[in-house]
């Protein structure tokens, strides 16, 4: 098997990675929120798809992107407070009741696009984000594109994780919500409610995976179609998993799966024996096997899942 | 001795009378599941209003294209029967409170064996062909789910995880398949050649398309029953369920309990795929088994982890679904309705479990 | 000049049990005051009294001269008390600096780690605490993390730290170095009020105590002019009752032989030390300590529900050391768990389940491949009558029957299958007098059916009205096992207090040889 590629197709393979890794890299910051304060991020892919379609409709009805932005935010913000009212007040199984969560946001979605707009499903089209050409830099053979001429949501994502490594690591807030995922009752001691804390970051993982949502239907497609999250919600989880529930790791799991997606999607030329459909499965599979190898671990958040019992 | 509050009359406490008791008690844990349905198809009116539409109208529509017609009977008893079959799996996974998730992919893998064996044992004798197929779904069913059991024993890897990645790879793996060995040269879609006539599932109703899957599903449920109530294995997913360090206590096994209920639902979910393949289709398509999983688990739950009580909850999938169509058909309401009241129902049914922490026989 | 702490008249009742009556507590400033008791005697509830987790039916609290009504730790902290509970609020994965600085508005919203960690480094030389600020929690010893919740408390500003029976888990040089620490706390004119039902650390650290039992203070003690002895007496003191019914016999053979016991946890620390002892027929053998001495690891380990790291455990000459639980309930050796919540019984089954809970793979309970339910219902019937189990039937659940009955099950199931030997880990635990006296009886009846018993009990009273030979498990050794008739009460309540740890084991040797 003889692949070779000149620097333009590198270079393309590399731009088409971090632009797929995108609405995967906000999906697994969500997650990374989600889980280090102790709740499962199962829910993420809903979170993505009513993102992807609250920001589709807003921005095709507003005519503006800006608005469709924050109405994905918002949306995967309600979903996420959706998840934290069960887990939270009801005391639900997380990964259920996250399970029950998508199938009703891939419901709802579809079902709303078509009574919205009365009838059959409307052909939501817009101009889709352009990519923002950084002049001089993005000249650079090889990564000048990938690093530099992407669309604005891209940008975004990946200037989005040294904040909330910062966020997470170096302030009191993300030591608290570190600590409720570790073990609530150290910071019940401290006077803090941990179930609190555990809603809120719930709902902030919901703007994220809803802006991750946004990327897809505004960035990428420029419509909303059914399902059109596709598990793209599940890689994610995969991500923040490999990524040991750190920013900058689940950052570079998503390059990973980004550049599996690439390779995937440009396969046909290069007469690899190995189907596509094997690089697909790629992403799970790579998870499946670092959580072999770190079998239990004791990076998971020690109280994800469980519930928080008062005294 | 002391205390005694009433002799014990021995004709008052035959163990057969235990039964109506037993279903008394089930019974009373079914209302909530029936109050989360009916909660859903409130607030689903709610949202079909929100479209324009009359709810009553839909709801009328619905029932009829669910129950009005042979065909329409048929047709969900049909989509019921896989439901019924991955449900009672995962909710005697959920007894011993191992949440497998997995059934996309051990439908998918089910499917795939079912319709391999069926390709290449037609020419077998009488029921051979039918036998073979669904065992083989089975087996390949059990083999998925095995997987991720072996996960969590030898590495520790939380099975919720190891089968969601896992549905995903079974997915993928009917692609792969059908793309590959299993593909029908010449067809546009990925999807396999026609199985033979003598592997698909025997019809039960003259004039329709109903098949014996819901038999099946009927069949094994009610082997499930006596699986989890009256034989020690059922004793031990049971005690395993309530408390460990009880299980542990009594000699149970995690491992060996752990490993045995997941290959047993991973084989009812297998052979739910089979029966899809053998019984609708006639053929292995790409995708077929999309969401199948998940309303499995959703099944499981709104029956409460009964096997008898999948059956309803099962069916009432089932016929929504069908129901649904001819909605949408009829007036134009979105048969994506159909997730949004099976998610609901499901999330009410969730929250109604978190709240009743009381009486709950095991 | 003011006391720093006065409580006065405190009182609690929690249900119909009265925790504190009418409890008073002067602590001054510059002084290590003691609060012992045993097991029950109020002492946890008269700290939480004061820590504000739950508020006093009566009595007030004066702390550096104002009335504390604390309504929340969150305020006892902020008016400077530190609790240094027995599990501790710590965050594993985290360094010491990050579980300092948890929720503590000194350390800045952008944490400012170095500066704690200076603060820290300086704190620990300061009070001799050895902690590194960048040290994780999961690598510490329990003597280490135990000194950062000290340090934790320090650096808020504490001036009275309550300590909660600190040294339970630790070793001897860490006990040392905890003292020391007091000290210098006691030095600054900070003051500490130490829990503890150990004699020999109170006289050696404390300046002076208060002994509670039964929620009520029996005497105020200054060290210097009381002794050990007389401190134990006061601990346990009480009347003997009358023994109940036993069967002067003779004991039989060697039933039992534990030789040379030792389980450690994965930090290394002794939780059960080279225990020796054995059973003979128609005997108890009954133990007394306080909770968290080894009492729970050592009927586990005999059981088949953990695994010792070295020694022997022999049943009717068939080594055990290694079998089942299931062989060893086969062998003749019946359990009965301190837990009833979620071990011994499981509150969501059916009485008749939970009477077949450990037997339901054997004849009769099962027959081939299904479960016999006719059978499940005769055994139900027998043992309900048997045992006088107040039910309505054998096929409700578990959780609506009072806890007496509830253990009447558990005590059906392990002495209705006439065991060789029973162990027994706090029967009557929970129990009301009547149950309690029901337990206590059925014991007695299968000892003098034969049967050989080792009951383990927090209760004094019990192990000495019940046991034939009685022994102190303390610190996961076995101490000072002598016949009934030999019972020094003072000797047992120095034993139970740790007093006795200081000089060589004695353990039960003589009647392994025998």
């Amino acid at each position: 098997m003889s692949v070779t590629l000149n620097s333009a197709e590198l270079g393309g393979l590399l731009a088409s990675t971090v632009r797929v890794a995108s609405p995967l890299l906000f999906a697994g910051l969500g997650g990374v929120l989600c889980e280090s304060a102790g709740t499962f991020a199962v829910c993420i892919e809903g979170m993505m798809l009513m993102g992807a379609f609250a920001g589709a409709v807003v921005a095709y009805l507003t005519g503006s992107v800006a608005f469709g932005l924050a109405a994905a935010a918002l949306g995967g913000a309600c979903v996420g407070l959706l998840v934290a009212v069960c887990t939270g007040r009801f005391r639900t199984d997380h990964m259920v009741t996250g399970l029950a969560i998508n199938i009703l946001v891939l419901g709802l979605t579809s079902f709303l696009l078509r009574g919205l707009f009365g009838g059959r499903a409307p052909n939501i089209q817009m101009q889709t984000l352009a990519p923002w050409t950084v002049p001089l830099l993005s000249r650079i053979p090889v990564i000048g594109p990938a690093l530099f001429q992407q669309p604005l949501l891209t940008y975004a994502a990946f200037l989005a994780v040294p904040p909330l490594q910062l966020l997470l690591k170096r302030t009191q807030l993300g030591l608290m919500l570190r600590s409720a995922g570790e073990n609530p009752a150290a910071v019940f001691a401290t006077g803090a409610n941990p179930a609190a804390i555990r809603a809120w970051a719930v709902i902030a993982g919901g703007v994220f995976a809803g802006l991750g949502g946004a990327v897809l239907s505004l960035q990428e497609l420029g419509t909303f179609t059914d399902g059109m999250t596709n598990g793209r919600g599940f890689i994610a989880l995969a991500a923040v998993l490999i990524g040991r529930w750190l920013p900058v790791r689940t950052m570079l799991a998503c390059l990973l799966f980004g550049a599996t997606n690439a390779i995937g999607l440009n396969m046909q030329g290069w007469n690899l024996p190995v189907s596509s459909y094997v690089i697909q499965m790629m992403p799970y599979l790579i998870a499946l096997g670092v959580l072999c190898c770190f079998g239990r671990s004791t990076r998971m958040p020690a109280a994800l899942g469980a519930p928080v019992s008062t005294h | 001795m002391t205390g005694l509050e009433k002799p014990m009359q021995a004709h008052d406490t035959l163990p057969w009378a235990d039964r109506w008791v037993r279903a008394a008690g089930a019974g009373r844990r079914l209302q909530y599941s029936v109050l989360a349905v009916l909660l859903a198809f409130g607030v689903a009116a709610f949202f079909i209003m929100l479209s324009g539409k009359n709810p009553i109208l839909a709801y009328r529509v619905m029932a009829r294209g669910a129950f009005g017609s042979v065909d329409a009977i048929s047709f969900a008893l049909n989509k019921s029967a896989p439901y019924i079959l991955a449900g009672v799996g995962v909710a005697l996974c959920f007894r011993a409170r191992i949440i497998n998730i997995g059934g996309e992919g051990q439908i998918a893998i089910g499917g795939i064996c079912a319709t391999w064996a069926a390709l290449h044992c037609g020419a077998a004798p009488g029921p051979l062909p039918i036998v073979m197929s669904l065992a083989a779904g089975a087996l390949g069913g059990a083999l998925w789910s095995g997987i991720a059991a072996l996960l969590r024993i030898w590495r520790g890897v939380n099975e919720v995880i190891a089968t969601l990645m896992l549905n995903f790879v079974g997915l993928l793996m009917v692609g792969a398949v059908l793309n590959g060995p299993m593909g029908e040269v010449g067809a546009g879609f990925p999807q396999s050649p026609v199985v033979p006539d003598s592997a698909f599932l025997p019809i039960i109703w003259p004039g329709s398309d109903m098949h014996m899957g819901i038999l099946l599903a009927l069949f094994l449920c009610a082997v499930c029953a006596v699986l989890l109530w009256r034989t020690p294995f059922g004793f031990g997913l049971r005690l395993i369920g309530a408390s460990q360090p009880a299980a542990r206590y009594a000699g149970v096994s995690f491992a060996r309990s752990m490993l045995l209920v997941m290959l047993l639902a991973g084989a009812l979910a297998g052979s739910a795929g089979g029966v899809e393949v053998l019984g609708v289709q006639y053929r292995l398509i790409d995708g077929f088994s999309v969401g199948f999983g998940f309303k499995a688990v959703a099944v499981a739950l709104l029956g409460r982890l009964d096997p008898l009580a999948v059956v309803p909850a099962g069916l009432f999938f089932g016929f929504v679904e069908a129901g649904a169509l001819a909605m949408q058909r009829e007036i134009g309401v979105p048969s994506s309705l159909v997730d949004v009241i099976q998610g609901l129902a499901m999330v009410f049914v969730l929250c109604s479990i978190g709240l009743d922490k009381r009486r709950k026989r095991v | 000049m003011t006391a720093m702490l006065e409580m006065r008249a405190i009182s609690k009742r929690f249900g119909t049990v009265q925790a504190n009556q009418a409890v008073d507590l002067t602590v001054p400033a510059g002084r290590i005051v003691a609060l012992l008791g045993e097991n029950g005697s109020g002492k946890s509830t008269l700290m939480k009294l004061l820590f504000g987790i739950v508020k006093p039916d009566s009595g007030t609290i004066v702390f550096k001269g104002q009335e504390l009504a604390a309504q929340s730790p969150k305020e006892a902290i902020a008016a400077g008390i530190g609790m240094i509970h027995q599990h501790f609020m710590l965050v594993e994965s985290m360094s010491v600096v990050d579980n300092v600085m948890l929720g503590w508005p000194a350390a800045g919203r952008w944490l400012r780690r170095a500066e704690m960690a200076e603060r820290i480094r300086e704190a620990s030389a300061r009070y001799g605490l050895e902690l590194e600020p960048q040290q994780l929690i999961r690598d510490l010893p329990f003597g280490a993390r135990q000194r950062v919740e000290i340090i934790k408390a320090i650096m808020r500003g504490a001036d009275l730290l309550i300590l909660d029976e600190p040294t339970s888990n630790l070793s001897a040089p860490e006990v040392a170095s905890l003292m020391a620490v007091m000290r210098r706390l006691k030095d600054e004119g900070r003051s500490v009020i130490f829990i503890s039902h150990k004699l020999g650390e109170v006289m050696e650290v404390c300046d002076e105590g208060i002994v509670l039992r039964n929620g009520r203070v029996v005497s105020t003690f200054e060290v210097g002019s009381v002794t050990r002895a007389q401190l134990a007496r006061m601990m346990v003191d009480r009347d003997l009752e009358r023994a109940a019914a036993r069967d002067e016999r003779p004991a039989g053979g060697h039933v039992l032989k534990v030789e040379h016991l030792s389980l450690s946890d994965r930090q290394g620390r002794a939780l059960l030390n080279d225990v020796c002892f054995s059973l003979r027929e128609g005997e108890i053998l009954a133990l007394a300590g306080v909770d968290g001495n080894g009492q729970t690891e050592l009927v586990e380990t005999l059981a088949g529900l953990r695994e010792c790291s070295s020694g022997t455990i022999e049943l009717a000459g068939l080594d055990i050391t290694t079998s089942s639980t299931k062989a060893r309930l086969a062998a003749g050796l019946a359990y009965i768990p301190v837990d009833r919540a979620s071990t011994s019984i499981v509150p969501a089954m059916t009485i008749e389940d939970n009477l077949a809970m450990r037997d339901y793979t054997s004849k009769p309970w099962r027959r081939g491949m299904l479960l016999d339910r006719r059978a499940f219902r005769q055994q139900a019937l027998t043992h309900i009558a048997g045992f006088g189990i107040a039910c309505a039937g054998p096929a409700i659940t578990a959780d609506s029957l009072s806890g007496g009955n509830q253990q009447k099950i558990v005590l059906a199931r392990e002495l209705g299958r006439r065991p060789r030997v029973l162990l027994a880990a706090q029967p009557t635990w929970g129990l009301d007098p009547g149950a309690t006296r029901f337990v206590i009886d059925q014991i007695l009846a299968l000892r003098n059916s034969g049967a050989a018993v080792l009951y383990i009990s927090a209760e004094l009273e019990e192990v000495l009205m019940i046991g034939d030979r009685i022994g102190v498990l303390s610190a996961g050794r076995l101490e000072g096992v002598v016949p009934r008739s030999e019972v020094d009460l003072t000797a047992i309540g120095m034993m139970m207090a740790g007093a006795a740890r200081d000089r060589a084991p004695v353990n039960d040797r003589q009647d392994a040889m025998r």
